[in-house]
């Protein structure tokens, strides 16, 4: 099939996932599907609920899962590698920590409309991504042993680095400290969701923009700058753009683990590995599986939450256990 | 001889290390040029100048008689083609999405492929002869059809000149020989100028006709392959004794006398 078709097709079933899963989301809960009828009667806690918690919710959802579906299948191009993602990475807890440090110094209000515990997330995530860059090239290429090493190592630290942290916090902010670290979708208005937005939009349009250049990149260096890419510039956009908008979102929602790494191998599973069918659809997918991720977080032991992280890295790791498993006899790394 | 690339005493050097020390060269249409020349005698790295892709410090070269710097990068992948010692291939692309993104230069930035590409696929695909893998994925495709995939990108990108790194190092005598033969079409039926480096002594013998022989980062020799492949040449070239002896019509090449 060609590509242009491909990518049509595979766009609109996505889009119509996307708006049955956002539906169903939106009515399962605690308070489930009667809430329609409560709306319509004009029930005041009814609309409350709706338009304060569970629309935000699916919106934050939408733009979290979809920012690490794109991130992760953008930093796969970028390293060359199927296994990159923020979280395997260490831009997950870079972030974390840079978001940590931001509260705990109380810098939330921030400056001109940007808050300062998301420019600490986007800082700390670019710093780490060109650390473990570094660290995992050897004579200029990307050795995937040292790259997941590095990335595991960062994430220890900055693990380490978050529980110092914590040790000297008062009962009440450890505690939100941790359900934040757990990953959470638990916001209530949609302000954090314009917050990230900000952040997320000029990101994932930098990223859509090169995704014929990842594609090129992906034939070696010089092919690439052969058939017209400007490398160096494509790299500094992937950085600068996948911290940007990965930092925004982990400093709402704490690190989500293994969506940026599940759903590009999805995709590229079903649709092949074009860049520019897999970019976008990572990020309708992400927003899928996210949703529908926080809808069983939110229904499964209702009226208590799970941290929607934790759901996850539970179907993620398993996910990824099984390719494992599976593919023992290819090389997936 | 209608000359398209000339060198105008390029040096290049990395660091400390001076790779290329003024080096003077008039490539011109429809020929087949050999770079021969030792292990890092500097070979990639002319390559590498001769395309843009790396500047020389000294010197200039000439592109259709303007400097190459002059032209941005999508005007000259409209015109110089490249292809790898090794071609990396990091996802597995089916060979003919490889094979479509030599009309990268020609598409827009959120473009798909047009109608006119797709064909000039399947013609590229037609003329190297590999139709029959085009749902392949390349990664899992021999160093030979890699080669020859490789070959119908850089045709796509309706070049007037394919420069290749090492074409047939890493194939058997009958991939090397298909290989060269098709590079020698495309010089006759399409007015290409090849460009190529190689190490080895009877591919350069017996496809190219001109051999540039660089010896520590210099045009050492430079001619037809009669001219310059002789026992002088060649031993002073690897520094090893080298004899060459030429027989009705054919040529014995070996080491020692």
């Amino acid at each position: 099939m060609i590509a242009k078709k491909k990518f049509i097709i595979s766009l609109s079933v996505l889009l119509l996932l996307w708006a049955v899963t956002a539906a169903v989301s939106v009515l399962s809960g605690t308070y489930d599907v009667s809430i329609l009828e409560a709306l319509f009667r004009g029930d005041e806690l009814a609309n409350t609920i709706f338009y304060k918690i569970r629309i935000p919710r699916v919106l934050m959802a939408t733009v979290a899962g979809g920012t690490l579906g794109i991130c992760g299948a953008a930093l796969q191009a970028l390293f060359r590698n199927p296994l990159a993602s923020p979280f395997t990475l260490g831009i997950s807890g870079g972030a974390s920590l840079g978001a940590l440090v931001g509260i705990r110094l109380g810098l939330a209000a921030g400056i001109l409309g940007f808050s300062m515990v998301t420019i600490l997330a986007f800082i700390f995530s670019l710093l780490t991504m060109l650390f473990v860059y570094s660290v995992s090239k050897v004579g200029g290429v990307v050795a995937t042993g040292r790259l997941l090493l590095a990335g595991v190592v960062m994430n220890f630290l900055y693990s380490a680095f978050v529980l110092f942290i914590q040790f000297f916090s008062n009962f009440t902010e450890s505690l939100q400290t941790m359900r934040w670290i757990m990953g959470s979708l638990d916001i209530v208005g949609l302000d954090e969701v314009w917050k990230t937005l900000m952040f997320v939009v000029p990101g994932c349009i930098i990223l859509l923009s090169i995704t014929k250049d990842m594609n090129l990149f992906g034939l070696g260096d010089d092919v690439a700058s052969s058939l017209g890419v400007n490398v160096k510039k494509m790299q500094s956009l992937i950085y600068f753009a996948t911290s940007l908008s990965a930092g925004a979102v982990i400093s709402v929602t704490g690190p989500i683990g293994f969506v940026g790494l599940v759903i590009p191998h999805i995709l590229r599973m079903i649709l092949g590995v074009d860049n520019r069918i897999i970019l976008p659809c990572s990020f309708l997918l992400g927003a899928c599986f996210l949703m529908a991720a926080d809808t069983v977080s939110r229904t499964l032991i209702s009226p208590v939450e799970i941290p929607v992280g934790i759901i996850t890295a539970s179907l993620g790791g398993v996910f990824f256990l099984w390719l494992l498993i599976r593919s023992k006899k290819e090389v997936i790394v | 001889m209608q000359t398209i690339i000339e060198c105008r005493g390029v040096s290049f050097s990395y660091g400390a290390g001076e790779i290329l020390r003024d080096i003077n060269l008039s490539l011109g249409k429809g020929r087949m040029f050999g770079i021969l020349g030792a292990n890092g005698a500097g070979k990639s790295t002319l390559l590498k100048i001769l395309m843009g892709i790396l500047k020389a410090q000294r010197g200039s070269v000439l592109f259709n008689d303007k400097p190459l710097q002059g032209y941005d990068r999508r005007e000259i992948a409209k015109r110089i083609a490249y292809i790898p010692q090794d071609p990396v291939f990091a996802f597995p692309f089916t060979v003919s999405e490889v094979i479509l993104m030599g009309r990268a230069p020609y598409i827009g930035r959120f473009e798909f492929e047009r109608e006119i590409d797709l064909e000039a696929a399947k013609r590229a695909m037609d003329t190297v002869g590999i139709s029959h893998l085009k749902d392949r994925l390349i990664t899992e495709t021999s160093s030979g059809e890699r080669q020859l995939a490789s070959i119908a990108r850089a045709l796509v990108q309706e070049p007037q000149v394919m420069i290749l790194d090492e074409p047939a190092t890493f194939l058997d005598i009958k991939h090397r020989n298909e290989i060269m033969n098709l590079l020698r079409k495309l010089r006759e039926e399409h007015g290409i100028l090849i460009i190529a480096a190689t190490h080895d002594i009877f591919t350069a013998l017996f496809y190219f006709d001109e051999i540039i022989m660089i010896k520590n980062g210099s045009v050492f020799a430079n001619g037809s392959s009669e001219t310059v492949i002789n026992r002088e040449n060649l031993s002073s070239l690897y520094g090893i004794d080298v004899t060459v002896r030429r027989e009705g019509g054919k040529v014995f090449i070996y080491p020692g006398d």
